[in-house]
């Protein structure tokens, strides 16, 4: 929510709150200070926090990374098949010129023309291979700061878990919210409410009668 | 219809680079007439604008879903002959049932290759022929 929108929600004329609601939150905000002081979860959990917005960015520079390389490989992918299609075109009409008159293709320079054209589109592709060689640099950079992000998701998670666990009430604990965890599977081992490969997928599918 | 080079195929990803691989791999097989839609929206809004023949779509994506997608599909009589072929990293039971029962066409879990597209696009192209 904006702070444009927070304003247009405040009233026109002053609340008469009556001085009960404040005292009760005072009660619940110092309860809930010193439980989690008393759960040691405090310092930890501010460090976490500290670091979220150094951590949106170092998530940012791995999404923008990432895709600068996808693009940099794609774009240089097609060229490669551009350059290989037309060295394909080339050697056809080569082989043609050579069947009709072998004399005359030689004659005619078409066969060293050809030889340089190979050679100038070979060193093109070349380039564009090592361009997509060069941009797999993205994986170690982003490597590095992906370690970063998962101590500090590791750190922010074990003082939520440790502050969930004695805030919701006992009969809820085992509830967990588990569409938090949508997206790739990363370790589908071990679990039976995913599967694992295309085959299963299929399987499934076949059992509904697909 | 069962020739998809022929055919006219929309790309529904949210990820751009996504989207360049479907649509290089469908170039792969010959088919070179495909437009790209980012989001569900985006899509259900161009199907409605232009015809088209095939729908390769994206899960996860942000203003509507591809489940949303596809149910707007379904319920649409002049779309919902399109087939839908759901391509996503959800690999949960549940999405791939909820898919088969909202109509989907098919189902691939990325990563995913060349030739498990082509088979899933030929498979859903040779059905839709037997049933036409």
């Amino acid at each position: 929510m904006k702070m444009e929108d927070i304003a247009m929600l405040a009233p026109a004329e002053p609340l008469t709150v009556s001085p009960e609601v404040f005292q009760q939150l005072g009660s619940i905000t110092r309860l809930l200070h010193d439980t989690m002081q008393q759960l040691g979860v405090m310092p930890k959990l501010q460090m976490a926090t500290d670091g979220l917005p150094d951590a949106r960015s170092r998530l940012t520079y791995i999404a923008s990374k990432t895709a600068d390389a996808a693009n940099k490989v794609l774009n240089s992918v097609d060229r490669a098949k551009e350059e290989h299609a037309s060295i394909a075109e080339a050697t056809r009409k080569l082989g043609a010129a050579v069947v009709a008159n072998p004399v005359k293709a030689v004659a005619s320079g078409a066969v060293l023309n050809f030889v340089q054209e190979v050679e100038q589109s070979t060193a093109r592709i070349d380039g564009h291979l090592t361009d997509i060689m060069m941009a797999q640099d993205f994986h170690d950079l982003t490597g590095q700061v992906v370690a970063k992000v998962v101590t500090l998701a590791n750190d922010l998670e074990d003082s939520l878990v440790k502050l969930l666990v004695q805030v919701v009430p006992p009969d809820h604990r085992e509830k967990v919210d588990s569409s938090i965890l949508n997206g790739p599977v990363v370790n589908p081992e071990g679990r039976t409410d995913v599967v694992a490969d295309q085959g299963e997928v299929d399987d499934l599918l076949a059992s509904l009668g697909f | 219809m069962s020739n998809p080079t022929d055919l006219k195929f929309l790309i529904v990803d949210d990820f751009s680079t996504m989207r360049r691989i479907v649509r290089g791999l469908l170039k792969e097989m010959g088919c070179n007439n495909a437009d790209e839609a980012e989001d569900g929206a985006v899509a259900l809004n161009m199907l409605k604008a232009a015809k088209y023949d095939f729908v390769v779509s994206d899960i996860n994506m942000p203003n509507m879903n591809g489940f949303d997608l596809l149910k707007a599909v379904k319920a649409e009589d002049s779309l919902k002959h399109i087939p839908v072929l759901m391509v996503t990293a959800e690999a949960r039971k549940e999405d791939i049932v909820l898919a088969a029962q909202s109509g989907a066409a098919g189902y691939i879990v990325k990563p995913f290759t060349k030739a498990t597209l082509e088979e899933k696009v030929q498979k859903i192209l040779q059905k839709l022929a037997a049933t036409a």
